[in-house]
């Protein structure tokens, strides 16, 4: 990690992490889950284990992120799933059991869930 | 041997899926069409792994643009290659777009839940990857701390900070910038930047979330306070409660460390900053400065006095800035946005946003950022959606343990640091819990005291022995052994704590205790004069959630055991000794105790009412002659009403050896039983059975015998050798609308209206157009008996919302299954016509602040007005005593609602008296329009009121006669776990629409006994 010698190293990598992750924000699925104390404690870590498990199974390479509460600890464990540059779609109350569903629905068939679906967000 | 290098890549997705939909063809296809365009040399073709686009495939990536096509067919790919890969040009209309099933997803800010929210310190909680520095850096992150160190003075931040208003978020909401200006002035070589992340409050994890979501925006906050106050060192002291805050504020800095953006020579300045983090054990007054930085010393985490302040001494007696996490967690986006933009979010004096920890009885708990000056009740119930489960809202207790809590008159409360403070609750951290009817609030002052109690570490004496002695009142106010004056040591204590204790926890800690003394003191008199718990919570006062919760105080538990093993009539006993109306309530009964069941917290209460009617409707070939419990007596009584709560007196002072008259205006005896309650609902015979029992304990009825016009009280009392009267005359009068044109033919009061209908002079309304005002229990009474006297269409114009009707759930959704059309939000402005009625003008209505109902104020919306053209108009927008029929200078006085001023329990006046020594009153003419059971309990209460003045003081006790015996558990109760709560059969909405028999068919037996069993018998608990 090279060190940031000044203000404008700073942008300097601010704009090429922006850049990549452009670029794979714009050709990968992303699925992102809220691991925070409240999201673990609602079951996120099975939640996570079970999508990698699943992505596994059917030989996907969806991106998979973990992330802070975003404050709707009421509907945890929340995932989100990003495809290309289009909105993050959240799901809620998303326990492992949920997964298989979730991914043949979603990511197979290009359906949202809708009993499950919070909202969505375009997040810059 | 290196690669060869391609200008660009271009990869087909060869997953299962894709290759099903001709990927590989496509891949063939791109393969020759590349070598037929010589572009092999710089294009590279090749597969890839399933990337999860399977409903759009097949799928192809050209990088180094990252541009993705969908659904690629053989045909497509001479155009891929002529445009992009040839010309550099995306081919539009084979990109990614977002399946149509997408489209209907709200996005976040049309939901509620983030609509009101304005998120800054929670900018990045949720986005980014908070182990990961690059998504900080990425969203803006350091950006502030690198022009802090690039073109800003030291001063110059100070200023900036100071004039953006920001106030510490730890609660007490001093000004942050001039804090920092403290410690940059005292004058010493080291200094320290501390951050108080010791968050401790049950309920509150706002400092958390920040630490766990995004822990880089504190740690460049708490970099930039650094620099302003000269400090080279930091500490972040967090409770070790908080293992993965603490683990990734460890990444955190390990990554910002390797970056430069921490550690020496920061972003190529020679400005240093090494940040450790110290793990508290979880001692709740570690919060506090001193305490916190005792702790971070290594010495016993204790208050000091202050002066001096850490800012001028503190650890280690250097000058030390201490602020909380989201008050650092503000600055970066200060600095970056300026001062102006931060200081025109939120209110003048408390600029900027608060977080709140959302918990408690509210539909969606989280952590919410809100913008300063925005209202209790838009965070409770707009971010909040609100109360749960039908139940009402009692109180927001903010600010935790030393906070303090609010009634539904604080909900139009606009938050900030000010506002709260005045009301006598506190910002502090930020947690606000949300609690309903179901909460005791002496318990929860005594839960969180006994948090206080417990965490004080015991230096000054005020918080050690005052915060005890408040807890030992607080328990003994719970058990049921509270005085009167305990009230007043508890303000004393709190007193002495709030002006002696060392520190904010002993000066705080007595704030649940006082706001709820504040608000609720009539919840701790109850306790105290009555020995009885209102919500239902304290288990020494409290038999079970249902007996508690049934206004006359009837036994469910042991009459739904009794029924469960066949026991009827026994089971019917129980019931009759505290209501002898059973066959009514069991009927129409809104059933208080169901609305408590604990069962109901599992799947659905226990349908108490229907095995009661069940039980009743049982026994009615035993017909039940009252048992006399005391010998005869020399005093007379007189009651006055005919009602549940005169009959009920009546009883009771007849089965005490009185001898008693009833008097009653009307040829009919039951009041609003009898002429309130249509027939569908209860019909008469039912009633009369009932009536009849109360006569065969000796009570005397005369009817067509009105109060004011064939008899006076000096009659009763001074002529006629009555001892004592019950005033018992109920409410008959509609309140009006007070609006033009309601003398015209056709117009109705509600109770009018029922009344005329009861006794067979049913005015004609068929075929006619009627509109109900009002969203009552009467209101639906009046729709439905319209609706069945044939009225063409029915009306119903309330100014709320359905769910703010008064009227029982269950019985507006029949009333609509019977044709019951609803016009919400609009109430009548005028009614139209010459004579008679032609129509009705309406206003259509918006809501605006709360009420002390916790509901929006309904305001007519301007230029809304519309005409309704119909034929009758029924008023039934509330009821009040007729007060004419008391004579002038007879000693009663009456309350501003038309209700008869009584003394209070406790009170010298004694419960239920009037203001003239011999009369009592009792039901409606004191509560106001109130249900058939709470009439009944009333009458119980005036009974023992009249007896013990009768008897000046000497009164037999009942104790023995209304002792609850516990009924052994007799099924086994895991068998029940699963058992759904048994429905009513009913009559079906197109036959009881044109006829007037009882709706409710009645349970059989069997179902009646198997429901018997989903009680969870909460009255063997602790038995």
């Amino acid at each position: 990690m090279p060190r940031l010698k000044s203000l404008e190293d700073l942008r300097a990598l601010r704009a090429e992490v922006l850049e990549e992750t452009k670029i794979q924000r714009e050709t990968n699925t992303l699925i992102i889950v809220g691991m925070g104390t409240c999201g673990i404690a609602a079951g996120a870590r099975e939640t996570m284990r079970a999508i990698l498990r699943e992505l596994e199974a059917r030989d996907i390479e969806a991106h998979v992120k973990t992330v802070g509460c975003i404050g709707m600890c009421a509907k945890e464990p929340l995932v989100d799933i990003r495809q290309g540059d289009e909105p993050r779609i959240t799901y809620g109350y998303l326990t492992a059991e949920k997964v298989p569903h979730l991914i043949e629905e979603h990511l197979i068939k290009g359906n949202v869930v809708e009993e499950w679906v919070v909202g969505k967000l375009r997040d810059a | 041997m290196s690669e060869p290098t391609y200008r660009a890549e271009v990869l087909v997705c060869s997953g299962t899926s894709c290759t099903a939909s001709g990927s590989l063809s496509v891949l063939e296809a791109l393969r020759k069409e590349v070598a037929r365009q010589g572009l092999e040399d710089e294009v590279r073709v090749a597969e890839t792994g399933c990337r999860g686009f399977c409903a759009m495939g097949p799928v192809v990536i050209i990088y180094p643009k990252g541009i993705l096509y969908c659904q690629v067919q053989a045909s497509d790919v001479e155009e891929i290659v002529e445009e992009t890969l040839v010309k550099g040009r995306v081919v539009e209309w084979l990109t990614y777009e977002e399946p149509s099933t997408h489209e209907k997803v709200p996005f976040y800010e049309d939901i509620p839940f983030y609509g009101k929210q304005r998120r800054i310190v929670l900018r990045n909680c949720g986005l980014i990857d908070p182990e990961n520095i690059e998504e900080y850096i990425a969203r803006g992150g350091y950006e502030a701390l690198g022009k802090v160190l690039s073109s800003m003075t030291p001063e110059e931040v100070i200023d900036e900070v100071k004039s953006s208003g920001l106030r510490g978020r730890g609660g007490a909401g001093f000004l942050t910038g001039l804090k920092w200006e403290f410690a940059q002035k005292a004058s010493g070589d080291v200094k320290y930047v501390v951050c108080n992340a010791d968050e401790g409050d049950p309920g509150a994890f706002m400092d958390r979330s920040v630490l766990e979501g995004d822990p880089h925006s504190v740690l460049e906050g708490m970099a930039i306070a650094a620099y302003a106050i000269g400090a080279h060192e930091g500490y972040i002291y967090c409770r070790a409660e908080y293992p993965l805050a603490i683990r990734r504020l460890n990444i955190a800095i390990k990554q910002a460390e390797e970056y430069g953006l921490l550690g020496e020579g920061i972003l190529g300045t020679d400005f240093d900053l090494t940040i450790r983090i110290k793990e508290g054990a979880g001692a709740f007054v570690c919060g506090e400065e001193t305490a916190l930085i005792a702790s971070i010393e290594g010495k016993r985490g204790e208050p000091r006095p202050r002066p001096p302040f850490p800012a001028v001494s503190g650890l280690w007696g250097k000058p030390t800035n201490n602020n909380n996490v989201k008050s650092y967690a503000n600055v970066p986006q200060i600095i970056v946005n300026g001062a102006e933009w931060f200081s025109s979010i939120g209110t003048e004096r408390s600029p900027g946003t608060a977080i709140f920890a959302l918990t408690g009885k509210v539909r969606n708990t989280g952590l919410v950022e809100v913008p300063m000056g925005i209202t209790l009740g838009e965070i409770i119930f707009d971010i909040g959606g609100g109360v749960p489960d039908g139940k009402q809202f009692k109180a927001v207790q903010t600010g935790g343990p030393l906070g303090g809590c609010l009634p539904a008159s604080g909900l139009n409360l606009k938050v900030d640091f000010d506002s709260l403070k005045q009301a006598g609750a506190v910002m502090g951290s930020g947690g606000m819990i949300v609690v309903d009817e179901d909460t005791c609030m002496v318990e929860l002052s005594k839960f969180f005291l006994t948090f206080s109690v417990a965490e004080s570490c015991g230096k000054c004496v005020p918080c050690r022995v005052g915060g005890r002695r408040m807890l030992e009142i607080l328990t003994r106010i719970t058990e049921g052994k509270g005085k009167m004056e305990d009230l007043d040591t508890l303000e004393e204590i709190a007193e002495g704590m709030a002006s002696n204790s060392l520190c904010a926890l002993g000066q705080l800690t007595p704030g649940p205790v006082m706001s709820a003394l504040r608000y609720f003191r009539d919840e701790f008199e109850a306790h105290i004069l009555e020995k009885r718990c209102p919500a239902g919570v304290c288990p020494d006062l409290v038999r079970a959630p249902c007996v508690n919760a049934c206004p006359a105080g009837v036994d469910v538990p042991s009459y739904v055991s009794l029924v469960s093993q066949g026991k009827y009539a026994e089971a019917l006993e129980i019931h009759r000794k505290r209501n002898p109306f059973a066959l009514v309530c069991g009927r129409v009964c809104p059933a208080f105790c169901e609305n408590r069941c604990r069962r109901g917290t599992l799947d659905e209460p226990v349908a108490i009412r229907h095995i009661k009617r069940f039980m009743a409707d049982h026994e009615i070939k035993e017909p039940w002659t009252p048992p006399q419990l005391e010998p005869d007596k020399d005093e007379k009584v007189a009651v006055i009403g005919a009602g549940p709560a005169g009959l009920t007196a009546a009883l009771r002072l007849a089965q005490w050896g009185y001898e008693v008259t009833v008097h009653e205006a009307l040829p009919v005896a039951g009041g609003m039983m009898a002429v309130g309650i249509p027939e569908y609902r209860l019909p008469r015979d039912i009633l009369q059975i009932e009536i009849d029992n109360i006569k065969r304990a000796g009570v005397e009825i005369v009817l067509n015998s009105e109060l004011g016009k064939d008899f006076t009280l000096d009659d009763l009392l001074e002529d006629q050798g009555y001892n004592a009267v019950v005033l018992a005359v109920g409410a008959h009068v509609s309140r009006s609308l007070r609006i033009p044109g309601e003398d015209l033919e056709g117009v109705w009061g509600g109770t009018e209206f029922l009344k005329d209908v009861a006794l067979g002079n049913a005015p004609d309304v068929e075929g006619k157009s009627v509109a109900v005002v009002g969203g009552g229990n009467s209101a639906i009474d009046a729709a439905r008996t319209a609706i069945r006297l044939g009225a063409s269409d029915v009306h119903l114009v309330y100014r709320r919302r359905r769910e703010d009707m008064p009227a029982e759930d269950l019985e507006i959704k029949e009333a609509q299954e019977e044709g019951l059309q609803l016009h919400l939000l609009t109430n009548p402005t005028r009614i139209l016509g010459d004579e008679k009625v032609e129509a009705m003008e309406v206003v259509e209505q918006e809501l605006g602040e709360f009420d002390d109902s916790a509901r929006r104020r309904p305001y007519p919306k301007e230029g809304s007005e519309y005409v309704m053209p119909v034929d009758v108009v029924i008023t039934a927008i509330g009821q009040g005593v007729d007060v004419g029929c008391v004579e002038k200078g007879c000693g009663i006085e009456f309350e501003r609602n038309t209700t008869v001023k009584v003394g209070k329990v406790g009170s010298e006046r004694g419960a239920l008296r009037t203001t003239r020594d011999d009369v009592f009153a009792a039901g409606d003419a004191v509560l106001g329009p109130a249900t058939v059971v709470e009439a009944v309990a009333q009458g119980n209460k005036v009974a023992l009121e009249v007896d013990k003045y009768l008897q000046n003081g000497l009164a037999l006790p009942k104790d023995d006669w209304l002792a609850y015996d516990d009924i052994p558990l007799t099924w086994e109760m895991e068998d029940y776990g699963e058992a759904k709560r048994a429905e009513m059969p009913m009559q079906k909405a197109s036959a009881r629409r044109h006829n007037w028999e009882e709706i409710e068919l009645g349970f059989s037996e069997t179902t009646c006994r198997e429901e018997c069993k989903r009680c969870l018998r909460c009255d063997l608990e602790g038995a």
